[in-house]
């Protein structure tokens, strides 16, 4: 399988903080991997780092072999193909659901307005929110407005999605609709990374399961092992505390 | 009551009327365009481009309007040689004074727009500026609308200094009516309530442009 995305010796401080060290990661196409780990570990600046939201203070990003963290390679292509979807779903408050949706298709792909109306559309079906095209976001469930995120950075069609924490923001009883959503698009063969506290859902979707501590990975594996023998104590004591409130 | 003295107040507070509402148009508008500008500056990462926008709102926030009249009026044609008419003088001085506190009215805006909004629109795809247009300014923009009305109507107010450049508008009137006439009383009584119209009916238009955006 080809490498799509590498991250390679990545470091990130803020200040005297160093909140990345030595990361290094790679993605083939269609994976799906899950980052977990307590606060404050480094899982949310990394993947921000991947979408350059932050810039890395050492390593490089390389994207379909070439590298992303060189000052000439255009960053908005780049995150045409790279989508992030947010904790808090950062929806355009003055725009309609479906506008919302239709935003950047037509801004950046010029795609004609009718088109990009039709695949809007389209993926709001596939969210299950169809009859919500013309609502404003403020109307709707934090569930519901993650699923517009979700939606809208599909019209981009991007090849890799970023999730960070899509469902911490969320009420409980609100997390399975989103959930779903994700799990149809990892079985479509989305290449996705989600930073996420859902363990059942680290366990059953993903394929690869990386967890982060003081700014390290501290292990990767499947999630089977991770979840059932992980070897570092660190991983040990972090599962055995979500296992106890869990019960995966 | 005997109203006859508006048969020469009347046509002479329309004529400052016109003067008042020109000066006015240009002023706060040209004002908004470099409100707009120096706003955004305040808040953007060029430090050049900050540190001219503070020196600039500086300027206009320590020092009184009537010098400011003054001082464009007298000073400026001394300095650069330009000849100013005193209408033109009376537009730059609205324009200048309007554009610093509009700024700070920007910047407000601007800042008080969740970050993870310009996130969202860079990690689509949207190029800076199509995501400060397309993102940041219409929240920004209702959200700034209250205050950037109260401006328009201070500046509106403000053109009564003017009067002391000679320009002819509304106060100007009043006072050459109250001179000649020495019917102070009147003179000055319709001068307010002619303001209070005018002030009225912008506070009208405020109320249905903020009902229309609120949707």
């Amino acid at each position: 399988m080809n490498s799509l995305l590498k991250v390679d010796k990545l470091s990130k401080n803020f200040g005297d903080l160093e909140v990345l060290k030595d990361i290094n990661l790679e993605v083939t196409e269609g994976e799906v991997i899950c980052i977990i780990g307590p606060s404050g570990s480094g899982k949310s600046t990394l993947l921000r780092c991947i979408n350059q939201l932050e810039f890395q203070s050492g390593g490089n990003i390389y994207y379909k072999d070439k590298n992303i963290c060189h000052k000439n390679h255009d960053l908005r292509e780049y995150r045409e193909e790279v989508g992030m979807v947010f904790q808090n779903f950062n929806l355009f408050p003055m725009k309609t659901v479906l506008s919302n949706i239709m935003l950047a298709p037509v801004l950046t792909k010029k795609k004609p307005k009718d088109v990009a109306r039709k695949k809007a559309l389209e993926l709001l079906k596939k969210v299950g929110l169809s009859e919500k095209a013309h609502v404003m976001p403020s109307t709707l469930s934090g569930g519901q407005q993650q699923r517009v995120a979700i939606a809208r950075a599909l019209a981009m069609e991007p090849n890799v999605l970023l999730f960070d924490e899509p469902t911490s923001a969320l009420d409980p009883e609100l997390v399975g609709g989103v959930l779903e959503v994700l799990h149809n698009l990892a079985n479509e063969g989305m290449t996705m990374i989600l930073v996420t506290h859902e363990m059942k859902f680290a366990r059953e979707v993903s394929d690869r399961v990386i967890f982060m501590a003081d700014g390290y990975i501290v292990e990767e594996g499947k999630p089977e092992e991770i979840f059932t023998n992980p070897k570092n104590e660190r991983t040990k004591t972090f599962l055995a505390r979500i296992v106890g409130d869990d019960n995966i | 009551m005997d109203l006859s003295f508006l048969n020469v107040l009347f046509p002479m507070l329309l004529r400052g009327f016109k003067v008042t509402l020109a000066i006015s148009i240009f002023g706060i508008l040209i004002g908004f365009v470099l409100g707009c500008v120096s706003g955004y500056a305040l808040q953007c990462k060029n430090t050049f481009a900050k540190v001219i926008a503070n020196v600039y709102i500086w300027i206009v926030r320590s020092t009184p309007i009537i010098v400011q009249a003054l001082y464009v009026y007298f000073v400026i044609p001394k300095i650069t040689g330009i000849d100013l008419n005193s209408n033109t003088a009376g537009i730059i001085v609205i324009f200048l004074n309007s554009g610093a506190f509009i700024a700070e009215i920007v910047r407000g805006a601007l800042e008080g727009i969740d970050p993870g909004q310009k996130e969202a629109g860079l990690s689509l795809g949207l190029t800076p500026f199509q995501t400060l247009l397309h993102v940041i300014v219409p929240p920004a923009f209702r959200s700034m609308l209250p205050a950037l009305f109260n401006q328009f109507i201070i500046s509106v107010k403000d053109t009564a200094i003017l009067s002391i450049i000679v320009v002819n508008e509304i106060t100007k009137q009043i006072q050459n009516y109250a001179a000649l006439s020495f019917n102070t009383i009147q003179a000055y009584t319709a001068g307010a309530v002619f303001y209070m119209i005018i002030i009225s009916v912008l506070i009208i238009i405020q109320k249905q442009v903020e009902r229309r955006i609120k949707g």
